[in-house]
């Protein structure tokens, strides 16, 4: 036995002792030398780990030499969380089944969300179309073609009213995914003012709305964009005005999920979106809140890709991180402060159109290693990723694929199964230091603000695109059926595309019948007085909040908006 | 020498996808072509950067639904202006049976959908280019009628 005394190993949590690690590294250095041909030990110094971790052919308790088990690791529920945010974990609740629901009207969107609770999934995820996410009424020009394609048209109260039809708000879990901060300062205030018609109290109401400024500025391009500084103050008031109005509702997703697909490793991905948080809790504390205030309703969202233990380290790993910072930077009292929740989305970017049915397979992996990195919500792509958004059969056997690891694989009956494997301790290690490297970087060029207004950000996700591209094309990266293993006569799917072309005619007849039924003088003074607010330092929250319920439709507060912050010009790189 | 191609890259209206048409745009660049990437454009505005820029070949993407709304009209915006050589290619998220539609009914030269190889896009533009300038005139003659 090793001698727990031996103080110069941190004493007796310490995982392996001195004299122990000694011994494992002088017989790997014998097995290497000995039991290896030299072809194996060339590959030796060659594999790495999609975000350059490199990775050994044999790992060993070398390679986590120096960890002490309750600090680093610890229990579930207890500091530093890496191994999980709740103690009994799935035991206690199974993680969230929440599939993507959208196309079309919102009436054709009630019939699908009915379905897939029907069908046992326990919350909802709502897509918009593209006019509703960048702030546009189904009417105004720049919607022409794009309503209600890849999601739901939403323009007034009365489309989220149709949308929840015979659903009980204060039942259901809405994750509402507006892109942007403006638009989460208009769609859930119809969501919260739809259940206050319905004598839903606000305290019931449960869900998430995305809200990340850096979707706006950065993840993706668009045709009218409001300037960082601008987006990042209306993320800040959505999360100040929800935590102190609606407790289980999560005011922000910080979208590292669209950051990975739009072209970073999993190293950027979390570190930028917990730079978003930094300062998110650094601009409401200067408004007076305290940090224990918002910190236990911040959420985030990852992207679950291809580098199977890679991806399940980052979520360990993702977990420390957040908590060091909550605990260390800003002085959390409250543990439900240092707790990382976090959605996972499996990664759409892997989908190939090409044999889409592969891409179930695909999906079951990333579902998996989601599962085994302890997340609280999953949404598994579809098959069909790569020609549409899902269509009602693919959906199901989403659905279905999750439903097959919470009830058939036994991942859930333990938590953190993955503890202790040398490799994926090694790589979780890994990833924290790299993930505070990363966050470092970015306020050592003055903050996420500040890299994003100067294109910083920009520029680090097209280069990084562009060495992933460049491995794709000459086959260093491999996509079975694409690029890898390609059959001669590749096959692309007949897969029937939903198309709703009578939605724009729909929600045309319902904004001129709500034009004509509403009380103009109430809608303007409502439009004017919000207006008068974009210039002062309150939050704009209430005043969208009283819009809404005067019946004024989004298209007509984004552009007052725009009108009075003016537009940015996204840097064309 | 031939003047080297001109393409003149938008993403097509309010679609918010820029890691595709930017990749594109660079491996074009890097096969020798003259490229412009305007970022988000409707139609009319595609159609005035390619006139100003005289270009040859005016490239759209869309991942979100606008391929068979907006991508027409540029065509035809395009052949209104008398601009008869411009060639419009297409890449994106659709199904396969839109594209077919759009090469065949809508003037559309080419849509490259996901899983294309760059070489392929290179390829086919600067044949295209190639033919067009074979074919018929290089600089563009507004129609009287």
């Amino acid at each position: 036995m090793p001698d727990r005394t031996n103080k110069d190993q941190k004493g007796p949590d310490h995982l392996f002792s001195g004299e122990h690690i000694q011994s494992i590294k002088d017989q790997y250095q014998d097995w290497f030398n000995n039991s290896l041909r030299d072809a194996d030990r060339e590959t030796e110094g060659k594999y790495f780990t999609h975000s350059g971790i490199p990775i050994k052919l044999i790992h060993t308790p070398a390679d986590i030499e120096g960890m002490n088990y309750v600090e680093d690791l610890g229990f579930s529920g207890q500091a530093p969380y890496l191994r999980g945010v709740y103690p009994n974990m799935y035991r206690g609740r199974l993680f969230t089944v929440r599939q993507l629901a959208g196309l079309g009207a919102p009436e054709d969107c009630n019939e699908r969300v009915c379905y897939l609770l029907d069908h046992g999934a326990t919350g909802v995820s709502i897509l918009f179309d593209m006019p509703t996410i960048r702030g546009y009424n189904s009417d105004d020009p720049e919607a022409e073609g794009n309503v209600g394609q890849c999601g739901a048209a939403v323009d007034s109260i009365w489309d989220i009213d149709a949308y929840f039809k015979d659903i009980d708000l204060g039942k259901v879990s809405s994750s509402i995914v507006t892109h942007l901060p403006s638009t989460s300062l208009v769609i859930p205030a119809m969501y919260f003012a739809v259940a206050e018609q319905r004598k839903t109290p606000l305290t019931q109401v449960a869900g998430t709305c995305q809200n990340d400024f850096i979707m706006e500025t950065c993840i993706g391009s668009g045709y009218e964009i409001l300037p960082p500084a601008v987006s990042f103050r209306m993320q800040c008031d959505v999360v100040e005005w929800i935590c102190n109005n609606v407790p289980r509702w999560n005011p922000i997703s910080y979208n590292g999920y669209n950051l990975r697909e739009a072209g970073t490793d999993a190293v950027a991905e979390v570190g930028i979106a917990i730079a978003n948080a930094i300062a998110t809790a650094e601009e409401l504390i200067k408004r007076g809140l305290k940090f224990d205030d918002f910190a236990p309703r911040l959420s985030f969202f990852w992207d679950l890709h291809n580098d199977f233990f890679e991806e399940i380290a980052k979520c360990r790993a993702s977990r420390k991180v957040w908590y060091k910072i909550a605990k260390e930077r800003f002085g959390a009292q409250q543990p439900k402060s240092m707790l990382m929740r976090y959605h996972v989305q499996t990664a759409g970017v892997t989908l190939p159109a090409t044999e889409p049915l592969n891409n179930i397979a695909r999906s079951a992996i990333q579902g998996l290693a989601a599962v085994l990195g302890g997340g609280q919500s999953l949404h598994i792509d579809s098959f069909d990723e790569a020609y549409s958004a899902p269509t009602e059969e693919a959906a199901l056997v989403s659905l279905r694929t999750q439903q097959i690891i919470q009830a058939e694989t036994g991942v859930c009956s333990t938590v953190d199964p993955l503890a202790g494997s040398y490799y994926v301790e090694y790589l979780t290690d890994q990833m924290v230091k790299r993930i505070f490297d990363y966050v470092e970087k970015i306020e050592g060029l003055g903050g996420l603000v500040q890299v994003v207004e100067s294109g910083w950000l920009h520029r680090e996700i097209a280069n990084y695109n562009n060495k992933y591209q460049q491995k794709i094309e000459n086959g260093e990266t491999k996509m079975v059926g694409v690029n890898f293993m390609r059959a001669d006569k590749a096959k692309t799917a007949p897969i029937r595309v939903f198309e709703y072309p009578e939605t724009y005619s729909r929600q045309k007849a319902k904004l001129d019948r709500l034009r004509k039924e509403r009380n103009d003088r109430q809608v303007q003074e409502s439009l004017d007085l919000l207006r008068k607010k974009c210039h002062t330092t309150e939050n704009l929250f209430p005043y969208c909040l009283e819009a809404v319920k005067k019946l004024a439709t989004l298209g007509e507060i984004e552009e007052l908006f725009r009108e009075e912050f003016g537009l940015w010009a996204f840097p064309l790189l | 020498m031939d003047r080297k191609i001109k393409v003149v890259i938008a993403k097509l209206g309010l679609d918010i996808h820029w890691r595709g048409v930017y990749l594109v745009a660079q491996y074009l660049k890097e096969a020798g072509m003259d490229v412009v990437y305007l970022g988000n454009k409707f139609p009319a505005e595609i159609v005035e950067a390619a006139i100003e820029e005289d270009a040859d070949v005016v490239g759209l993407s869309s991942l979100s639904g606008n391929h068979l709304s907006l991508g027409p009209i540029v065509v035809d915006m395009l052949r209104e202006k008398g601009l008869h050589n411009v060639q419009v290619f297409m890449g994106g998220v659709m199904p396969p049976e839109h594209a077919k539609r759009l090469e065949k009914e809508f003037g559309i030269q080419k849509v490259y959908l996901p899983d294309t190889p760059m070489e392929e896009i290179i390829s086919g533009i600067s044949t295209a280019v190639k033919n067009a300038r074979l074919t018929g005139p290089v600089s563009y003659e507004i129609k009287s009628d």
